[in-house]
């Protein structure tokens, strides 16, 4: 009776002992940043910046200027291009990391080929009560488009800050191009798109 | 006659206390054999697989290797006298470059390690590797998962030395760890090579140098 006790209270510490095992969040989970879901068109209140996306385009390749000409870039999936405007809340901050979260979970980085010249985010600072035009630009498969998130936050590494979480609209077809060209803009916007359909 | 039956119990006693040390001694001793034991067998089995490595699995150029966060595909070596950008140094060189396809597996984008192509002969020596987009020459460009890329590992060979004609390229690996062992984080690490490709470098015609 004794031994089957013994051997029963085993086993109960080995299943509570896997059980614990399996159930405690890793610690990039416990770190990982705080969510502040938004929805496309109104502007996404975290306790530090505003973000709110105004135009997305979708164009099978991107001409953009490198030092000075312009350059046309390829991909093998689709360029996507958000318009969108940032301000700091009470100081001034940097946005540093976007991403792009496909419907089935893959996590896309803002693409590295375009140069960070056109007020692309992160390029610049925001500073508190002025709204800034900022532009991301991402390289995308095209079944990662429809149903994705967008991802901003000040840094993809300090521990428990706020991410806005956008819920993204799909691509409405008149701002689907074979060809966008990103230029220098004027005074207000530092960018300027043309499009080729 | 109490005292006597007092006797008798304070020896049944110290026979049940004998007993009870023999047992604890017994399980102390069963528990210390088994955890020596566990030790001395994962120690052996470490040293047994280091004295007898995994032979390497020979791929040939268009073959596609998996290697934990990457597919990689080999496509050719060649010598030449101008990296991918076209934009050749004042000073003479000599670039060795490999041309190979590579394919994100994980769920998010990122770089590729600087230990993916490694050689296996006295070149090993040499330095890591910039990474080309063939694409549109971008230099050390990320890779977005589902997206494979064409690309261009290129090395700087050392002033003076003779480049080699035949190239024994080691593919190296990375490994996915649900919690690593310093802070119990997520993430992907370098491993050791999983697969050696045979190549035939070729000479690339040099241009004038204008």
């Amino acid at each position: 009776m004794t031994t089957f006790a013994n051997i029963l209270a085993l086993l109960l510490a080995a299943a509570a002992l896997y059980g614990m095992q399996h159930s405690t969040p890793s610690y990039s989970e416990i770190l990982s940043p705080v969510a502040v879901p938004a929805a496309q068109g109104k502007p996404a209140q975290t306790e530090r910046f505003v973000f709110g996306v105004a135009k997305v385009h979708l164009a099978g390749q991107l001409v953009a200027p490198q030092f000075g000409e312009p350059r046309t870039y390829t991909t093998s999936g689709k360029w996507l291009v958000v318009e969108a405007a940032a301000k700091a809340q009470d100081r001034s901050v940097s946005l540093t990391s976007a991403a792009w979260r496909g419907p089935s979970g893959l996590r896309f980085a803002m693409s590295t080929r375009i140069g960070s010249t056109l007020g692309l985010l992160g390029s610049e600072r925001l500073e508190p009560g002025i709204p800034r035009p900022v532009l991301l630009v991402f390289e995308l498969p095209e079944d990662q488009i429809e149903g994705g998130t967008l991802l901003v936050a000040e840094t993809a590494v300090t521990p428990l800050s706020e991410q806005v979480e956008i819920a993204m609209d799909s691509v409405p077809p008149e701002n689907r191009y074979e060809s966008l060209t990103l230029a220098r803009g004027g005074r207000i916007m530092p960018w300027s798109l043309e499009f080729h359909q | 006659m109490g005292r006597f039956v007092n006797g008798c119990e304070s020896g049944v006693a110290m026979d049940e206390q004998r007993r009870s040390y023999r047992q604890r001694l017994i399980a102390l001793a069963a528990a210390s054999i088994g955890s020596l034991a566990a030790s001395a067998i994962s120690y052996g089995a470490a040293i047994y697989r280091a004295a007898n490595p995994e032979p390497l699995r020979a791929a040939v150029p268009g073959e596609t290797v998996d290697t934990g966060r990457w597919h990689v595909t080999i496509a050719g070596a060649r010598v030449s006298d101008s990296p991918p950008s076209g934009r050749r140094p004042p000073e003479p060189q000599t670039f060795l470059l490999v041309d190979f396809e590579a394919g994100n597996r994980s769920a998010s984008t990122a770089y590729l390690p600087a230990k993916l192509l490694t050689f296996a002969g006295l070149e090993a020596k040499l330095a890591s590797p910039n990474f080309y987009l063939t694409r549109d020459k971008a230099f050390g460009p990320s890779l977005h998962p589902g997206m494979p890329e064409r690309l261009t590992a290129v090395w700087e060979w050392p002033a003076g030395e003779m480049p080699p004609r035949e190239l024994k390229l080691l593919i190296g690996s990375q490994v996915y760890k649900k919690r690593d062992n310093l802070y119990g984080a997520s993430n992907w690490f370098d491993r050791d090579p999983v697969a050696i490709v045979s190549l035939t470098v070729t000479q690339e015609a040099a241009r004038a140098r204008q």
